[in-house]
């Protein structure tokens, strides 16, 4: 699989048009169903290149515009998560000098 | 000929209406003649555009996430973790309150008075226009399959019409016979009537010949017996004839 092209794993054959929301290789277990015990083998599962974890960022982006970007009658929901995870993701940004507002002063 | 040039409409209009079937299955059935025989549409089904959004509470945290809660916390234990969790990143000042909270609250504040007082007018007018814009969208696809159904309709009426052409050229047919009887028995009747002329002609011909023959016989005849007739003869005939004016004229004096 080159830069550009699709998983190796997709047949437009078997698969008819690509959907960029999905994953065409042979599917895991979800997260939400992995048992505790089970967790450390189903990480070593996952697949950590480079073109993976891009893959996996783009199909959840994917995931998330159909789920809740796309459809015809949508709310306010989607600009609110933006929001939201702007706001985690610049307070992480910014932690290093936000620390210094912080009001404790005798436990750590 | 004429038969031929009456085929030819109908032919070409069948045409057309090849190309709209195959146009139109494959829009209703999502080209699924098109597809290959290894396709697998159960598994991996057309992605269809979703009418609404996923459920999300308090505006934006995804229904799924309470789900994977229930079955193992209940209903309040995703309430409790969230709680759980603010206190705890508060508490330790992982989550500090700087000035900008406070600011961050009342733009909250404000937002939520604002998504809800404005909110449904918005969603409602928002919606009217999406649907004007796909409307809109649909409209060249909605008016090829119109016309196609309208094309559809109108070679159906060619069919029959044709179908009524093939009875139009039997009583045509059957007119020309006609027409050809009526033509055969007027010679007929004509061929007759020339015929019956003709032996009229030769009737008149052969009663006239005798007519002239008889006459000039008796002409013939008159002559010659008017010159055998010597004056003698016809005054000894006139003689006899007014005696017998005389015998006649006593015999009727005697019978008055």
């Amino acid at each position: 699989m080159a830069w550009g092209e699709y998983p190796a794993s997709y047949n437009p054959n078997v698969h008819g048009p690509y959907d960029p929301a999905r994953f065409y290789g042979k599917a895991d277990t979800a997260l939400a169903k992995v048992k505790l015990g089970e967790l450390t083998s189903w990480l070593a599962r996952r697949d950590l290149s480079l073109g993976g974890i891009s893959g996996g960022i783009s199909r959840g982006f994917w995931r998330w515009q159909h789920k809740y970007m796309q459809p015809k009658k949508v709310g306010i929901a989607p600009y609110v998560q933006i929001t939201v995870g702007a706001m985690i993701f610049f307070y992480t940004l910014n932690y290093g000098k936000m620390k210094h507002h912080r009001n404790v002063k005798h436990h750590w | 000929m004429l038969s031929r040039i009456a085929l030819k409409p109908v032919r070409s209009a069948i045409q057309p209406i090849r190309m709209t079937q195959t146009s139109a299955t494959s829009n209703a059935a999502s080209a699924a003649t098109t597809e290959s025989p290894e396709r697998d549409l159960v598994n991996f089904p057309r992605p269809v555009r979703q009418e609404y959004p996923g459920k999300v509470r308090m505006g934006f945290i995804p229904d799924e996430w309470f789900q994977f809660f229930y079955s193992k916390t209940g209903v309040t234990g995703p309430y409790t973790f969230g709680l759980g969790l603010a206190t705890y990143l508060c508490s330790k000042e992982i989550y500090i309150m700087e000035h900008e909270f406070y600011t961050g609250l009342s733009i909250a504040i404000m937002g939520i008075y604002a998504v809800k007082k404005l909110g449904p007018a918005t969603a409602k007018f928002l919606d009217a226009e999406v649907a004007k814009s796909d409307a809109e969208m649909n409209a060249g696809r909605d008016m090829a399959i119109a016309e196609a159904k309208a094309r559809i309709a109108a070679e159906k009426i060619e069919q029959d019409r044709a179908l009524g052409m093939k009875m139009l050229f039997d009583a045509k047919r059957e007119n020309v016979a006609l027409q050809l009887e009526a033509a055969y028995r007027e010679q007929l009747v004509k061929v007759f009537s020339e015929t019956k002329k003709r032996l009229d002609y030769q009737v008149e011909v052969q009663n006239v010949q005798r007519n002239l023959e008889q006459r000039h016989v008796v002409d013939w005849v008159l002559r010659s017996v008017r010159a055998a007739v010597t004056p003698e003869q016809e005054k000894a005939t006139l003689s006899q004839c007014i005696a017998n004016i005389k015998s006649l004229a006593q015999q009727n004096t005697v019978r008055i």
